[in-house]
């Protein structure tokens, strides 16, 4: 059980290019799990890597337990690895496979099996073990290579996506285990993905990375609640914010022809700018009547419905600036179709405020 | 090998139309039919030849030169007890002995060689490979001179070892480029995972990594045992009654006993029933080898 | 003789890893080594001989008629209006026999990628000749085969008016060929069946749907698939065909004259009949050149068929 800190570290694939990962820093507490998460090619394969020791840290340092690992081969960073496509050895059983790591370090046979039995039971893979990973299926599979970790005992657990080869529900199960069991060893853990929900879900704090940067470190709450930047708020939470460029107004901001008040902190930070990125989740939309007085409502005219039972999304482009198309959570049963207009009003208590420029949070 | 036929080109979605489906499926089977026919005719003449060989190998002479070639007779033996009289088996035992010891070596030289190519690849790996490659491309015609005179000045001549270590010179160069395909088809990960396991290198290579190309290796070596025993210039070059193999054996034999077509048969049936029967057995892997891997 | 490796390796850095240092280089290294060294002692060394040697004038059984004669020998290899001769024929063998083969290999490729009765066995008795020692098979066609009065293939002919053709004498580079390519076909066609089965059946499914007929399948999407096992089957082909001994020697001994001898066999009369060491090494070099020149050509094509795999070199 360890602390880990990413000190400034980079990654740099060919000299000359951009960072993969650029300057990170990031502490990983001990017995807690971070999920890092961002678009593809943002550097998260790569940050995990350099943690693990199978890419080199061009800069910066990279420290477990206080440790300087720079220098440090993976086999003795103390670490467990799992891989996105699981890396089983295929001309070994299951068993075998759980125990190699345990062999390589020589611990002797009788407490390796002792081992492999007790994290096979904890993973419900007692049945398998004389299996070879070909007869077994994908889920099975992930908890086998989850095993191989568990049984290292070690002090950092990694995983690259290790639910991506799973269908949809079988992810949503093992990612339940996943925590679970993590909550339960302890082991402090660094997990990848690109699944959103598998980051909000899991993290006790998610890094969220985009070109090599770390944009923002926090916990999930935080990071949909007060997201530090637009990217931040547009990456996190599904379906996206709608972020919208407006010019200013004398009390607020002007959307689609209708004068939208901005709390006075807000309007405080944004000082004098002209324009501004006003951010509006789907769900801090107010429905109206359409028949409500024009200067108080916004008119949209629906493009998509999906209904998803327990709520439903409408797809919009505004009735003034048709260019402009807006994302609004409703009821679980909504009347409106393609083409008929609907009335909104933003909840003003929610607004996300950003620069135009630099997509910085304001305040 | 993976049977993925294509589908075969009559088949399309049937027509609502009036030609109704019925009738050219039927039509489509037929031509089935006949393709498969002709096929089999094309083999069954490739092979022919060699049938032949053997089923003369049982005749006596006198059933062997006749001007209607026989297919009925009574099959005799005496053909083969007369091949081994005439002392084949030292022979066959110089060919085993060049061919497995001479691929032995060649694995032991290739496997670590392919993958310093592969999986940790050395700077400038594609010089290095092109260099192998190149060797093969030179005609040993052009060596001959120089190995004839070396070999008879150091005294080895009609010697077997210099026939292994000239198939192994021979036979080198394929088989690195054949195990390294073999060896990039091993998932990095794998490695990786080793790496953080812990496993020193040569663990990685036992443990993990051979068991999951021990097919290339077994192709690789196929071809190697192919080659050797089969060749002819080394041989019949440099050795004589010592360390003769069996195609020397093969024309000395002829030249000794004139063309006695039957005799001849059984020679030379028993000269290639190893190597055939190797390459029946395995010849899905054949041709995985000998395409570099380029075929999964 | 290959020059490729005598540049010193300049330490050229792949990507911005931190500098592998000399040890690593030599670990990594290392299990190079010894298949390295012992082909440039068993393949390098000999050419270099062929060299020296082909500069002097010496012949086996004349012993001390060793010296040193510069160019003396290429002078004579030139003027030998045989060695012209076969230089042609070898040529003519060579890309002959592996064409030829190719064609039939494709054909028959075809014909065994489609489900029929008995598919493994066709298959089976189709690579059979390939397995064949070729010093059996070229008896095998010389006699039971060729033969003028006896042979199987005048007495196939014989209703069609053929019997008693004197194939080995009359056409000898054909027998000779046709032995070859009976041994190279099977091959072709395993490498050219495997590269089929390699393609993508949703792609052939796709095209299908896209309303393509067999025939333009077949030119537009299968015909550029098979393109690189192609190459490599002519490229692999021509390495071991150009070095045809054993079926020249037991079909033919390269005559009538030196109308079916190779080069391979013609530098072999030289040396071990001729005992002409200066000769034949001289011979030797000049295949060497030749061969480079071709080998050229076609190494071109094999690292295009694995580029896919090559780092950028
Ligand atoms: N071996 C390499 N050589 C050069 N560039 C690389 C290499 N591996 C990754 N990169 C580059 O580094 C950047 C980060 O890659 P990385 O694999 O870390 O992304 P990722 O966030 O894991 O993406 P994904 O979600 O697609 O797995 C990408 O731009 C990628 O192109
Ligand atoms: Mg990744």
């Amino acid at each position: 059980m360890a602390e880990v800190v990413f000190d400034q570290a980079s990654r740099i694939y060919t000299p000359g290019a951009k960072p993969a990962v650029d300057s990170l820093d990031l502490t990983v507490a001990d017995g807690e799990l971070v999920v890092l998460v961002g678009p593809s090619g943002s550097g998260k394969s790569t940050a995990l890597r350099m943690l693990a020791g199978l890419e080199p840290i061009d800069a910066g340092s990279v420290r477990i337990d206080g440790r300087d690992v720079v220098d440090v081969p993976s086999k003795d960073r103390d670490i467990a690895m799992v891989f996105q496509n699981y890396a089983l050895y295929p001309s070994k059983t299951v068993a075998e496979n759980m125990a190699f790591p345990l062999k390589m370090r020589g611990m002797d046979k009788e407490e390796r099996g002792r081992r492999v039995r007790q994290a096979a039971e904890m993973l419900g893979l007692t049945d398998f073990l004389d299996r070879k990973p070909k007869a077994m299926s994908g889920g099975q599979r992930q908890r086998v290579a989850m095993g191989r970790a568990i049984v290292r005992e070690p002090q950092v657990f990694l995983m690259d996506e290790p639910l991506s080869n799973l269908d949809a529900k079988m992810r949503v199960q093992t990612r339940a285990q996943i925590a679970e069991l993590q909550n339960r060893l302890a082991v402090s853990t660094v997990y990848v993905t690109h699944d959103q929900v598998e980051a909000m879900t899991m993290g006790d704090r998610v890094a969220v990375l985009a070109d090599g940067k770390l944009q923002q470190y926090a916990t999930p709450p935080e990071l949909y609640d007060r997201p530090t930047n637009a990217f931040v708020a547009g990456f996190i939470g599904s379906p996206a914010m709608n972020l919208l460029d407006l010019p200013r107004s004398s009390t607020g901001v002007t959307l689609g022809g209708v004068e939208v008040p901005l709390p006075r902190e807000i309007s405080d930070a944004a000082g004098s700018r002209d324009r501004i990125t006003v951010g509006i989740r789907p769900e801090d939309w107010v429905l109206e009547s359409t028949d409500a007085d024009a200067g108080s409502v916004i008119k949209a005219v629906v493009d998509v419905v999906e209904e998803l039972g327990s709520e439903s999304y409408l797809y919009a482009h505004l009735a003034e600036d048709t260019s402009t198309s807006i994302v609004v959570r409703g009821p679980g049963r909504v009347k409106v179709r393609f083409g008929d207009p609907i009335a909104v009003r933003p909840n003003p208590e929610a607004l996300h405020v950003f620069d135009v420029e630099t997509g910085q949070r304001l305040p | 090998m993976a049977v993925t036929t294509s589908t075969p080109p009559d088949e399309r979605t049937p027509d609502t139309a009036e030609g109704a489906p019925e009738p050219r499926r039927r039509r489509g089977n037929a031509v089935d039919v006949w393709l498969g026919v002709i096929a089999w005719v094309v083999g069954i003449a490739f092979f022919f030849p060699v049938f032949w060989m053997v089923l003369t190998s049982f005749k006596t002479e006198a059933d062997a030169y006749t001007p209607t070639p026989k297919i009925i007779f009574e099959p005799t033996l005496e053909q083969y007890e007369g091949v081994f009289s005439s002392g084949i088996g030292p022979y066959l035992a110089n060919s085993v002995g060049a061919t497995v010891i001479s691929t032995l070596l060649v694995l032991l030289l290739a496997i670590p060689a392919a993958f310093a190519l592969s999986l940790r690849p050395v700077q400038k790996t594609s010089d290095v490979l092109f260099f192998f490659i190149s060797t093969k491309m030179l005609p040993v015609v052009a060596a001959i001179v120089p190995i004839y005179v070396v070999v008879n000045e150091i005294g080895a001549l009609d010697n077997i070892w210099t026939l292994i270590v000239l198939y192994t010179g021979m036979n080198l160069p394929i088989a690195v480029w054949m195990m390294r395909s073999f060896f990039l088809e091993v998932p990095g990960e794998l490695l990786e995972q080793a790496s953080i396991d812990g496993a020193p290198l040569w663990r990685t290579l036992r443990e993990i990594v051979l068991p999951i190309i021990s097919p290339g290796i077994f192709a690789t070596a196929l071809i190697c045992v192919i080659f050797a025993w089969n060749e002819f210039f080394f041989a019949v070059n440099l050795t004589a009654a010592n360390a003769g193999t069996v195609p020397v054996f093969l024309v000395g034999f002829i030249t000794s006993e004139g063309l006695y077509w039957a005799q001849l048969s059984a020679a030379a049936t028993l000269a290639a029933l190893p190597v055939v029967i190797a390459g029946w057995v395995a010849q899905n892997k054949l041709v995985q080898g000998l395409s570099f891997g380029a075929v999964k | 003789m290959t020059t490729t490796l005598e540049r010193p390796a300049p330490d050229k850095q792949a990507g911005g890893a931190p500098m592998i240092d000399r040890a690593e280089g030599w670990r990594r290294r290392a299990p190079l080594l010894p298949a390295l060294i012992f082909t440039i002692i068993v393949t390098q060394i000999p050419f270099l001989l062929t060299i020296f040697y082909s500069l002097q004038s010496w012949n086996l059984v004349r012993p001390g008629s060793q010296s040193f004669v510069w160019f003396q020998n290429y002078a004579d290899v030139f003027t030998d209006s045989q060695f012209r001769q076969v230089a042609l024929n070898t040529v003519v063998m060579t890309l002959g026999s592996v064409l030829i083969a190719v064609a039939l290999g494709l054909v028959l490729a075809l014909l065994l990628n489609r489900q029929f009765f008995g598919r493994g066995v066709v298959r089976t008795l189709l690579i059979t000749p390939f397995l064949i020692t070729p010093v059996a098979a070229a008896l095998l066609w010389r006699t039971v085969l060729l033969d003028p009065t006896l042979g199987l293939v005048n007495f196939v002919l014989s209703p069609f008016g053929a019997s008693g053709t004197e194939w080995i004498s009359e056409f000898p580079l054909a027998s000779v060929m046709a032995a070859l390519v009976w041994q190279w076909t099977p091959f072709m066609m395993l490498l050219l069946l495997a590269g089929l089965q390699s393609q993508p059946t949703d792609q052939l499914e796709a095209a299908r749907v896209d309303g393509a007929n067999s025939w333009s399948i077949f030119r537009e999407l299968t015909l550029p698939h098979l393109r690189r096992f192609i190459e490599l089957g002519v490229v692999l082909g021509t390495i071991y065909l150009v070095n045809t001994f054993d079926t020249v020697y037991m079909m033919t001994q390269g005559g009538p004259g030196v109308a079916s001898a190779n080069l391979p066999f013609y530098i072999y009369q030289r040396a071990f009949l001729g005992f002409d060491i200066g000769q034949s090494a001289a011979m030797g070099v000049v295949v060497v050149i030749l061969t480079l020149i071709a080998a050229t050509f076609a190494l071109r094509l094999l690292f295009r068929t694995f580029s896919g795999e090559e780092e950028a070199a």
